[in-house]
């Protein structure tokens, strides 16, 4: 990467609230992910299977598994084991689903989610 | 007797004031006849009217589509769930049925958190894609239909019929087998209009109207009307007025 490059995202992320920066960069740091968080807080009571929730979001059981295992992980999401199958919803914890409302809020706006995208295709590579 | 009311003009009047507490009433229709705004109104006014907090679990429409269609109403589901008095649940069959087999399942622990008393299960028909073996289905909705009872909840579940218009259908015995009460709703085809029908086939451990009503969906909801009068064949969705049947059936051509 080069020296501009570096430049660049540092001014981008300068000005951005380091919470979500933070929640940004060690929760929300790919696409599919950013697609479950946004899914699980429209839809907030939502329990179901990963088969099921692929369903839901209209993509292939193998694009999101190993998101919602790392949202698990991160205690975005809770997985629990229900008559032998794994059931993911929305983590109860209060501050977790108060920055994932401000995370949704803010990526409405678009100077925000430009920001989110560099940063997310920055970690990518 | 103590009844679970509605709150749908001239529906409570057929069921003699509600349905009974505790009970599974099924609600079956052909899509847009209105069986999810009967289930919505009915947990709804539960909340508003009664204190009675309320689940609605869907097992197809996303919640947003629930509050969307709410709002249109002037329901404001979003405001009931942030007041803790509704939960919009988005799950399916195989969850909800092991969920609610274990102790201290998620829908339990969701029906002690907010003290719901009414629950719209929508729909009953996905439960048929879990099997195909009419037996075990029959016994898995029965098993579902206990627990819900189990928690004290009052129940209105709803299953798609595939019969839109002018083809007839009879109501599902082995349903009615499972359900307190069976409530049909259909499309009537009558002079070049398509009008709505809602008949009460079945409450358990309780007299209810027989006739045939009208209803609409209004800006407030559902409304049942006055019965159909001197037309017959009401529910196979093509009417006849009753003169023309007795000129068919002893008229000499």
């Amino acid at each position: 990467m080069g020296e501009m490059d570096l430049d660049l995202t540092g001014r981008l992320m300068a000005d951005m609230d380091p919470q979500l920066l933070d929640f940004l960069r060690t929760k929300v740091n790919s696409f599919v992910k950013w697609d479950l968080v946004r899914f699980f807080h429209d839809n907030p009571h939502t329990a179901d299977t990963v088969e099921n929730i692929a369903r839901y979001a209209g993509r292939s059981v193998s694009a999101i598994e190993s998101g919602l295992v790392e949202l698990a992980e991160d205690g975005v999401l809770n997985a629990t084991q229900v008559g032998g199958m794994t059931i993911y919803s929305l983590a109860s914890d209060h501050e977790v689903q108060q920055m994932l409302g401000e995370f949704v809020k803010a990526s409405d706006e678009r100077q925000f989610r430009v920001k989110a995208i560099y940063h997310i295709i920055r970690g990518m590579r | 007797m103590e009844r679970v009311k509605t709150g749908i003009p001239g529906l409570d009047e057929m069921l003699k004031g509600g349905f009974l507490p505790e009970t599974a009433n099924l609600v079956e229709g052909a899509p847009g006849t209105g069986k999810s705004t009967l289930g919505m109104q009915f947990v709804y006014h539960g909340i508003v009217a009664y204190d009675e907090p309320g689940i609605i679990l869907t097992f197809e429409e996303f919640p947003q589509q629930y509050y969307h269609d709410a709002a249109s109403f002037g329901w404001d589901f979003r405001q009931l769930e942030r007041e803790g008095k509704l939960r919009v649940v988005m799950t399916s069959p195989e969850v909800s049925k092991a969920d609610l087999e274990q102790v201290g399942g998620r829908i339990e622990g969701l029906v002690q958190e907010i003290g719901a008393r009414r629950i719209l299960v929508d729909s009953l028909s996905h439960f048929e894609r879990m099997t195909a073996d009419p037996a075990k289905l029959r016994s898995t909705i029965f098993s579902f239909i206990n627990a819900l009872k189990r928690e004290g909840l009052t129940a209105v579940l709803t299953r798609e019929s595939a019969a839109l218009l002018g083809e007839s259908e009879s109501a599902d015995e082995e349903m009615a087998f499972l359900v307190d009460a069976y409530v049909l709703l259909r499309y009537v085809e009558m002079e070049s209009a398509v009008r709505k029908a809602l008949l009460v086939l079945k409450m358990r451990g309780s007299d209810h109207d027989k006739g045939i009503r009208q209803f609409e969906i209004t800006s407030r909801g559902l409304e049942v009307r006055s019965p159909f009068e001197g037309r017959e064949g009401i529910m196979s969705g093509s009417p006849r007025q009753m003169v023309d049947s007795f000129v068919q059936a002893f008229v000499r051509r």
